[in-house]
């Protein structure tokens, strides 16, 4: 147990954090109940899959800069397939929209490996491409969304045989947050590529001299941000029915969930649970300063300030535990 | 700064609101409202804010505001709607990111009995009162304005605002209108300043350096720059479009040889939103579930309107805000306490 605890103390770290957060907004919020709950989760939505596409890019030595214009992207394309179509027809949709994702990270990954420019001007420039093509899919925000798909992000998620009292505080939202996630993550790093995407990341030449395929991996992680990316893009629709082409602020967000989950911006170190939990500090730490009434023009050197203390103090934990 | 203006009123839904949200707060008068706005940093908006703010304090009912200030998008304003619920809010002013977007936001708001008013641009949701500017109108009166003065033909450049804003996206509406009256008007350039002042400046910039040829320039309000480059550039003045923006007026007035109008597009309808809230509140149910407010328009073409443009300017305001500081009937500050920007407590 200890050695769990120490081998993801940082990830630990972050859950105490977000306790202490969440006893915090209670002390000057005393309604901060489950309804409020729910309301955290579903902020939280899009940028955990914001962050979960970074992730993977990251950890291979990467950064995906048009994370923000992808999730655009898939999300004005699902917004336009779904309007006025089938309830049924929305089955479709998802996996063509997830489909699409995957297509969009594979491109950015091979024009990286094809042209060998370096990953963040690449990725600048896709900004600008998947924005583009953003607008000329829907040039204004438009569309619609399936109901059944609005109605997954909804309530809370009965289990039977365990009360209300508990079932209260497990937002659907979070259930379908969990599930997304897991059924990607879990086998990827559990597989050859998992190992792969690590080693490319931690030193690629020493991958390539071990029989790593640096290339076929480095497309394999810009595709499975792309996925997240596009899983994203698609609870955008959910939340708000419709598809926006302007890319929301989901890029410089999921690079500091990336930093403060504990992914080395180098690569090869992190995993998916830290970013996710981060985002949630993030997203306590707006409602707080909306509950404290904060000058709004404040607001954001207070967040900024918060996440360079958490990850300074993190680099100075890390160190001293290192030279003990 | 008193003028007439017109109060168009139109009924979006008849739909009864649960008699429950609209049972006053009886015993107390002093009442909690939340903000949503999602551009920060534009003058128009900043603007807004402060005439929210001191229409809270003009008002003395309101004991503290809570404003969510920030850029951000429909999904975003969603999470600030929600936060601003929890936070025990008696009412949310808003001005929405997207009509469709933050419906079930508000929704959730009203059903928790929380008085909603959007302002400057719709939404769909019924629940929600809503108190704006005629955008489309704004669009069509400067549009036709300027093809009319540039003799019916001719090549226009087209400045819009931000692509996808549904604001924008109405203005289009009404420029397009205006377009169709004219067919010997010709579109030279069409671009999205993004509703940013260097953006729009370098925009224009650019299209005089290729040499094209251009007889008028409308804008969604980033006009003062364009002005700017032309003077800079030593190029011939066209008629320009923008909004009543201070800077703007003041070239219309002092600016030698510049033809121009400006359309009225008062960022103090974040005060009137405050006082629609507090009014419902109180329990003076509108019979109307939404309120538009009809843009004007001032041009320095003929001896009257440049007479209303003398009128209007007002140099002690920052460049960027629109002079029209306040609407009669529905805001109540001074100008002094608009331009402190002070709410209750502060």
């Amino acid at each position: 147990m200890s050695r769990f605890i120490r081998r993801n103390g940082w990830v630990f770290g972050l859950f105490v954090l977000f306790g202490l957060l969440l006893v915090f907004t209670r002390a000057i919020q005393p309604d901060y109940g489950s309804a409020a709950f729910i309301s955290l989760t579903l902020a939280v939505l899009p940028f955990a899959f914001a962050a979960a596409a970074q992730t993977p890019v990251v950890i291979a030595g990467g950064i995906d800069l048009s994370i923000a214009s992808m999730m655009a992207l898939t999300s004005v394309t699902a917004a336009t397939l779904m309007d006025g179509a089938s309830e049924e027809f929305a089955i479709l949709v998802v996996p063509m929209v997830l489909l699409l994702g995957v297509l969009l990270g594979a491109i950015n990954g091979a024009l990286i490996v094809i042209t060998r420019v370096p990953d963040i001007v690449v990725t600048l420039a896709m900004l600008f491409v998947w924005e583009g093509a953003a607008l000329l899919v829907l040039n204004a925000p438009g569309g619609g969304a399936a109901d059944w798909l609005k109605a997954l992000l909804v309530g809370t998620f009965a289990v039977p045989g365990v009360p209300t009292a508990i079932t209260d505080w497990i937002p659907t939202a979070l259930v379908l947050l969990v599930v997304c996630l897991a059924v990607v993550w879990i086998p990827v790093v559990r597989s050859r590529l998992g190992l792969s995407i690590y080693a490319i990341g931690s030193d690629s030449l020493a991958a390539f001299r071990s029989g790593v395929s640096v290339s076929r991996t480095r497309i394999a992680a810009y595709a499975l941000g792309g996925l997240f990316a596009a899983m994203g893009g698609l609870v955008l629709t959910m939340s708000t029915g419709i598809g926006a082409p302007i890319p929301g602020p989901y890029l410089l967000a999921s690079v500091a969930a990336v930093v403060l989950g504990g992914v080395t911006l180098g690569g090869g170190q992190g995993g998916l649970v830290g970013p996710i939990v981060a985002v949630f500090i993030l997203r306590l730490v707006r409602s707080d300063l909306t509950f404290l009434s904060v000058d709004p023009n404040a607001a954001t050197i207070v967040e900024g300030t918060i996440m360079v203390i958490v990850v300074m103090l993190g680099a100075l934990v890390a160190l001293r535990s290192r030279s003990t | 700064m008193q003028k007439a203006r017109h109060l168009g009123l139109a009924t979006l839904a008849t739909a009864a609101m649960a008699a429950s949200s609209l049972v006053p707060a009886l015993a107390a008068d002093s009442y909690t409202i939340g903000i949503s706005n999602t551009v920060q940093g534009n003058g128009w908006r900043e603007e807004m804010i402060c005439a929210m703010k001191a229409q809270a304090l003009a008002s003395g009912n309101v004991e503290s505001l809570n404003i969510a200030h920030r850029n951000t998008d429909a999904a975003g304003q969603l999470e600030d709607i929600r936060n601003l619920i929890a936070a025990g809010v008696d009412a949310i002013v808003v001005n929405p990111a997207n009509p469709e977007g933050i419906n079930p936001a508000i929704k959730e708001a009203t059903d928790a009995g929380i008085v909603v008013v959007a302002v400057d641009q719709a939404v769909t949701e019924p629940s929600a009162y809503v108190i704006s500017n005629n955008q489309e109108q704004y669009a069509y009166l400067g549009a036709k304005w300027l093809f009319e003065q540039v003799g019916g033909e001719g090549d226009i450049i087209y400045m819009r605002g931000a692509a996808g804003a549904s604001a924008d996206t109405d203005r289009d509406t009404g420029f397009k209108k205006a377009l169709a009256e004219y067919p010997d008007i010709n579109i030279a350039q069409e671009v999205f300043t993004g509703w940013q002042q260097d953006q729009g400046k370098q925009q224009i910039l650019d299209f005089i350096a290729s040499g094209i040829p251009f007889d008028g320039i409308w804008t969604s309000g980033i006009d003062n720059v364009i002005v700017d480059a032309l003077v800079e550039s030593e190029v011939d003045l066209v008629p320009v479009v923008g909004a009543d923006n201070a800077g703007f007026v003041g070239q219309l007035n002092d600016v030698e040889g510049l033809v121009g109008a400006a359309v009225t597009n008062p960022g103090s309808i974040g005060g009137a939103g405050v006082t629609l809230a507090l009014r419902i509140l109180g329990g003076e149910t509108p019979s109307e579930q939404t309120v538009l407010v009809d843009p004007e328009l001032w041009e320095n073409a003929t001896d009257a309107g440049k007479a209303q443009l003398a009128a209007a300017a007002d140099p002690s305001l920052d460049p960027e805000w629109p002079v029209s500081i306040s609407i009669p009937d529905w805001t109540t500050y001074t100008k002094e306490q608009i331009i402190a920007c002070d709410g209750p407590g502060e």
